[in-house]
C-alpha cells in the first residue's frame, strides 16, 4: 500500500460542476468530498478533515468568501490551504470584498471562472505534493 | 329678498384712487364700464383698463398686466361671485357679442385644465394636440398648428389635418417665412393681410410656398415663439385665419400664454425621454452583466467536460465520457437558447403576462446583484416562498422591477455594508414580492412622495431612482406597490401582483 489519498473537499451549489470537478480530479488519485453549499462544507471540514478545499464563491447562503473566512478564522481549519473559483477577475476579488469591514478572502489562491482544468490540475498538485 | 352690494377694487384692495380721491385711478373714472360684473365705473373689470394704480403702483395696459391679474385675489373673486355670468372682457374692447365673451372666459378655464392636466398624467401628443384647438378656438382661427425644432440644421416640423389626410409640414428656420421668421428672431409675428403685404413687400415675411402645397389661402397669421426657460426657441405655435378678420393684442397675448404652456409640455417630454432613455442604458449594462456571467458559466462547464471526455477517449473510462457527454450536451442547449433568445430580443416589444415560475425571475434578478452587494458589502438573501411556480406575470416587467428595487435597496444601506433580502409569498389572492433593507429608512413626508409617484403616474419625478420602471410595469400588470419604512429602521418595498391581471 502507497501512501493514503489526499483528500479534496469541492464545494459547489451546481451539481454539474461539483461533478465535473470530481471527475477531473478522482482519475488522479484524490479522493473526492463534496458539498452544496458553505455551512455543508464547514461540517464537512469537521467530519473528514480534507487536505485542500476547493471553494465555488457564488452560493446561496453562506457564499465561498464567507465560508473562506470562517475556516481561516478557526484554528482547527486555517492550516487547510483554500482555492477560491470565481467568475469574478482576482483583483477585485481581493481588494474589494470586506466581510465585517475587514478584507478578510485569504484565500491561498484564485482560479477564475471557465478553469482550465490542465490549469486546476497544477494547482491542486502544487499544494498536495 | 336679500340684495348684497357688489364691492368694486378700491374697495376690496383699500385704495386711495377711488373715485373722489385726490389721485382718482383710471377704473375709478371709466363711467362706460359701470354696470359690467355689477360694479361701478370699472371697479368689477379694473384688469381691461390700461394705468390703473394697483397697489400705488402704475400698472401697463391690457396684455401688459394680465398675468398680475390672473392671479390677483380680486380677479379670483368676482369670477366667483359672478359665476358664469363673470365678463372678462368689455364688449367695447373689441368683441363682437356676449358669445364671444363667454367663448373667452371658457379659454381662461382651458388654460388652466392644460396646466392641471400637464401637472398629472402625461401625453406629449395628446396635450399638444389639446392646446392646438384651444388656440384655434381661442382666436376664432380656422387652422392652428405647433411647430417644433427638430434635426441639424433645425427646422420646424409639424403635423395637421388638412381635408381628413395628416399633412406633415417641414419650414427651414430663415426669413423666408413668417413662422421662421418668428422662430429665427425669437419674435411674435402678427401677418394682419398676408397677400396684400407679400404683394408690397413689407416687412412681414409671408411666404406662400404654404398656402399653394395645401391649395389654402391664409389673409391672416399669428406666430408665437414657444421658448424655454433659458428663452431658447424650441418651436412656434401658429394660428392662421381669424374669422374677425385679424389677430387682436388679445389673440396675441393669449398665444403667448399657450406657448408658455407648449414649453412646459416639450420640457417635461424631454425629461420623460431622458428618463426613459437611462433606464434603457441600465437595462443593457445589466444584461450585459449577466450574459457575461452566464458564458463564463457555460465555458467553464465546456472546458471541464471536454477534458473529461479526452481523457475517457485517452484512458478508456466510458463512464467518464457519457456524464461529462451529458453535462456537455446540455450547456450546448442553454447557449444555444441563449443566442435564440438574444436574436429575438426586441425592447420594444412588450413583454407578454404569462404563467411561470414566479420565484424563478425573482431569483434571476437577485443574482445578477449579488456581485453588486458583495462590492457594497451588502448581505444579499432570498425567502422564496411556496405556490407561485404558475404565477402570471411579465418575466421582463418583474425582473426589472427587482432589480430596481434592490439596486434603491442598496442605496438605503449605510455605508458600512447592510442586509437586504428579497422574499415572495401568497397573500390573500396576491402574490407578494418584497424586498427589504436595514438601511437609512424614509419619513413620513418622503414615503409619501413615493408613494405619489405611483399614484399619479407622473414618471418624470423620482427618476433617480428608478422607480419609472416600476411605475410602467406595475400599471401593465394591474399591481401595486406597499412600503413599510421607519428612520433608521429600514425599508420594505412590497409588489403585489393579483393573479389575474
Amino acid at each position: 500500500m502507497g501512501e493514503p489519498r489526499k483528500k479534496v473537499l469541492v464545494v459547489d451549489d451546481d451539481r454539474d460542476d461539483l461533478k465535473m470537478i470530481s471527475m477531473i480530479l478522482e482519475p488522479e488519485g484524490y479522493e473526492i468530498i463534496t458539498a452544496e453549499n458553505g455551512a455543508e462544507a464547514l461540517e464537512k471540514v469537521e467530519s473528514e478533515a480534507p487536505d485542500l478545499i476547493l471553494l465555488d464563491v457564488m452560493m446561496p447562503e453562506l457564499d465561498g468568501f464567507a465560508a473562506c473566512a470562517k475556516l481561516k478564522a478557526s484554528p482547527h481549519s486555517k492550516g487547510i490551504p483554500v482555492v477560491l473559483l470565481t467568475g469574478v477577475a482576482k483583483q477585485i476579488t481581493k481588494t474589494r470584498y470586506p466581510i465585517d469591514g475587514v478584507l478578510r478572502a485569504e484565500a491561498e489562491e484564485y482560479l477564475e471562472k471557465p478553469v482550465d482544468p490542465e490549469e486546476l490540475l497544477k494547482v491542486v498538485a502544487g499544494y498536495l505534493k | 329678498m336679500t340684495i348684497t352690494r357688489k364691492v368694486n377694487c378700491w374697495e376690496v384692495l383699500s385704495c386711495e384712487h377711488g373715485p373722489g380721491c385726490p389721485e382718482p385711478c383710471p377704473a375709478a373714472l371709466d363711467v362706460t364700464s359701470t354696470g359690467v360684473n355689477g360694479g361701478l365705473n370699472a371697479g368689477r373689470i379694473c384688469w381691461t383698463v390700461p394705468g390703473t394704480i394697483c397697489g400705488g403702483e402704475l400698472q401697463g395696459d391690457f396684455v401688459d398686466k394680465q398675468e398680475v391679474c390672473l392671479n390677483c385675489p380680486f380677479f379670483q373673486q368676482v369670477r366667483g361671485e359672478e359665476g358664469t355670468a363673470f365678463r372678462f372682457v368689455k364688449l367695447a374692447q373689441g368683441l363682437r357679442d356676449a358669445e364671444s365673451l363667454h367663448a373667452r372666459i371658457t379659454q381662461v378655464e382651458s388654460l388652466m385644465g392644460i396646466h392641471d392636466q400637464l401637472r398629472a398624467r402625461f401625453n406629449l401628443d395628446a396635450v399638444i394636440a389639446e392646446i392646438t384647438r384651444q388656440a384655434r378656438l381661442l382666436t376664432q382661427a380656422q387652422r392652428s398648428l405647433v411647430l417644433v425644432l427638430r434635426g441639424k440644421p433645425p427646422r420646424l416640423h409639424g403635423e395637421f389635418m388638412l381635408r381628413g389626410n395628416m399633412v406633415q409640414v417641414d419650414i427651414p428656420v430663415d426669413e423666408t417665412s413668417a413662422v421662421g421668421y418668428a422662430a429665427l428672431r425669437n419674435k411674435v409675428v402678427n401677418v394682419k393681410d398676408a397677400y396684400r403685404a407679400a404683394a408690397a413687400d413689407d416687412d412681414a415675411p409671408f411666404n406662400r410656398t404654404f398656402d399653394d402645397a395645401c391649395e389654402c389661402r391664409t389673409d391672416s397669421l399669428l406666430a408665437v415663439p414657444v421658448c424655454d426657460s433659458d428663452n431658447r426657441v424650441l418651436g412656434v405655435i401658429t394660428a392662421a385665419n381669424s374669422a374677425k378678420g385679424s389677430f387682436s393684442q388679445d389673440d396675441q397675448w393669449f398665444m403667448e400664454r399657450y406657448a408658455v404652456e407648449v414649453a412646459l409640455a416639450l420640457e417635461k417630454a424631454r425629461l420623460l425621454q431622458e428618463a426613459v432613455a437611462a433606464g434603457r442604458m441600465a437595462s443593457i449594462s445589466e444584461s450585459l452583466a449577466s450574459l457575461s456571467h452566464f458564458l463564463k458559466d457555460v465555458a467553464h462547464a465546456l472546458m471541464g467536460s471536454s477534458y473529461i471526455i479526452r481523457r475517457g477517449i485517452e484512458r478508456g473510462r466510458m463512464d467518464d465520457i457519457k456524464s461529462a457527454w451529458e453535462i456537455l450536451d446540455r450547456h450546448v442547449k442553454r447557449l444555444a437558447q441563449l443566442c435564440k433568445d438574444v436574436l429575438t430580443y426586441d425592447p420594444e416589444r412588450p413583454d407578454e403576462i404569462c404563467p411561470g415560475d414566479l420565484n424563478e425571475t425573482v431569483a434571476e434578478a437577485v443574482s445578477l446583484l449579488q456581485e453588486e452587494a458583495r462590492t457594497r458589502a451588502i448581505k444579499l438573501g432570498t425567502d422564496l416562498g411556496p405556490g407561485l411556480a404558475q404565477w402570471r406575470h411579465s418575466k421582463r416587467g418583474i425582473y426589472q422591477c427587482v432589480v430596481n428595487l434592490v439596486v434603491n435597496a442598496f442605496d438605503a444601506c449605510l455605508p458600512g455594508g447592510g442586509h437586504v433580502t428579497v422574499t415572495t409569498e401568497r397573500c390573500g389572492e396576491d402574490a407578494a414580492i418584497r424586498v427589504a433593507d436595514d438601511g437609512r429608512g424614509m419619513d413620513e413626508e418622503t414615503r409619501e412622495q413615493v408613494l405619489e409617484v405611483f399614484r399619479t403616474g407622473d414618471k418624470t419625478r423620482g427618476s433617480g431612482i428608478g422607480l419609472p420602471t416600476v411605475v410602467d410595469v406595475m400599471e401593465r400588470c394591474g399591481g401595486r406597490l406597499e412600503i413599510e419604512s421607519e428612520p433608521g429602521k429600514g425599508s420594505t418595498f412590497s409588489i403585489l401582483l393579483p393573479e389575474s391581471p
